[in-house]
């Protein structure tokens, strides 16, 4: 069961706070397996978290590697347990839309520049920094891991009317 | 000053099917009156076009003179026109004093989302600077999303008008969250 339907709002699951990973087992390496296979299999898609396909644990994917904005810095295919952000800096407005989310877009403020923490799923702790459209994305990504919404941090009213583009 | 050189502000309404070429035409016939356009929003609403415009122009044309020019235009194009000669003291400008705060609604579909947050936000002064809706989600689980721009009266917060909220939060189910996006000036 690789590729998992992404979940829509008002599925309940997307409002949840997901719980810590505690141990990494087998479980948690099919959890990172169909993550990737999902992101790979949405198109243009730069990350999914765990809630998106329906599972409450602290686990997300990124990659932007292959997208026109990623393309000049990113650090390839992050499976990322447990992340955390341990230092921020800076602020800018993006234009984001939403799996679990279709046909509506709208401004966000993210930091620019990140610190983040995470294990690895072979159990490797790992500290990267990254800026620009990868943070946006990790920070996307990790807002699901606490119920949060892109529709909750739109800070202009100019929302999108049209279909979003893909990232 | 003569009457005939005076200023006079117009709010002038075009709303009709979308096609393209419907800003050039209208806009073609405020340029040919030697109108300005001060401010406008316009936008497109399902298959709709919507124009909102303030218009400044000399007196000598007035309100016959635009729809004069501009009648012929709509009728053309399908558009329906209204025009409205606005007083002096409606064209201030008006600056809210209190922070702009950001507030998002949404949640399942249902009657009265809009008349239930806004009607709260009136009794407490609190002043709609732009909102808009939109219908999402899918036909079984449709979503409604509502996001407003206000102007907090002196005195009043984001938690303030967030704890307001609460319990139409809790009764209609759905998600309101309420954030300062007041610029800041340097």
């Amino acid at each position: 069961m690789p590729i998992q339907p992404i979940l829509r709002y008002p599925h309940p699951v997307l409002k949840k706070l997901c719980n810590r990973v505690d141990q990494i087992d087998t479980l948690i390496h099919t959890l990172v397996a169909d993550l990737v296979d999902t992101m790979v299999a949405g198109p243009g898609s730069v990350g999914v978290a765990a809630p998106q396909i329906g599972v409450t644990l602290r686990v997300c994917v990124v990659d932007v590697s292959k997208n026109r904005f990623g393309k000049e810095h990113n650090h390839g295919l992050l499976l990322m347990v447990n992340p955390e952000i341990i230092a921020r800096s800076g602020s800018a407005t993006m234009r984001e839309g939403c799996m679990s989310i279709p046909d509506y877009t709208g401004d966000v403020e993210r930091s620019t520049e990140i610190t983040l923490r995470f294990t690895e799923p072979d159990g490797a702790e790992r500290q990267i920094e990254t800026r620009g459209f990868e943070a946006v994305a990790i920070q996307h990504e990790m807002d699901h891991l606490d119920g949060v919404l892109f529709l909750d941090r739109v800070v202009s009213i100019k929302t999108g009317l049209f279909r979003r583009k893909n990232y | 000053m003569t009457a005939e050189q005076e200023i006079t502000h117009y709010a002038v309404s075009v709303v009709g099917k979308d096609r393209p070429g419907i800003v050039a035409a209208i806009t073609e016939g405020l340029f040919r009156l030697g109108g300005n356009i001060a401010d406008s929003s316009c936008t497109m609403l399902a298959g709709e076009f919507a124009m909102i415009l303030i218009v400044s122009l000399k007196k000598a044309s007035g309100e016959r003179g635009l729809l004069e020019e501009l009648t012929p235009v709509c009728d053309r194009i399908g558009m329906s026109l209204g025009v409205r000669t606005l007083s002096g003291d409606e064209i201030i400008r008006q600056e809210p004093d209190g922070e702009i705060c950001m507030i998002s609604v949404y949640g399942a579909d249902q009657p009265g989302i809009v008349y239930r947050v806004t009607r709260e936000l009136a009794t407490r002064s609190i002043n709609i600077t732009d909102l808009n809706t939109k219908l999402i989600g899918s036909e079984a689980e449709p979503v409604y999303v509502l996001m407003l721009e206000v102007a907090l009266p002196e005195g009043e917060t984001a938690e303030g008008v967030e704890a307001m909220l609460a319990a139409l939060k809790a009764e209609l189910k759905v998600e309101i969250g309420v954030r300062i996006i007041t610029p800041v000036v340097f």
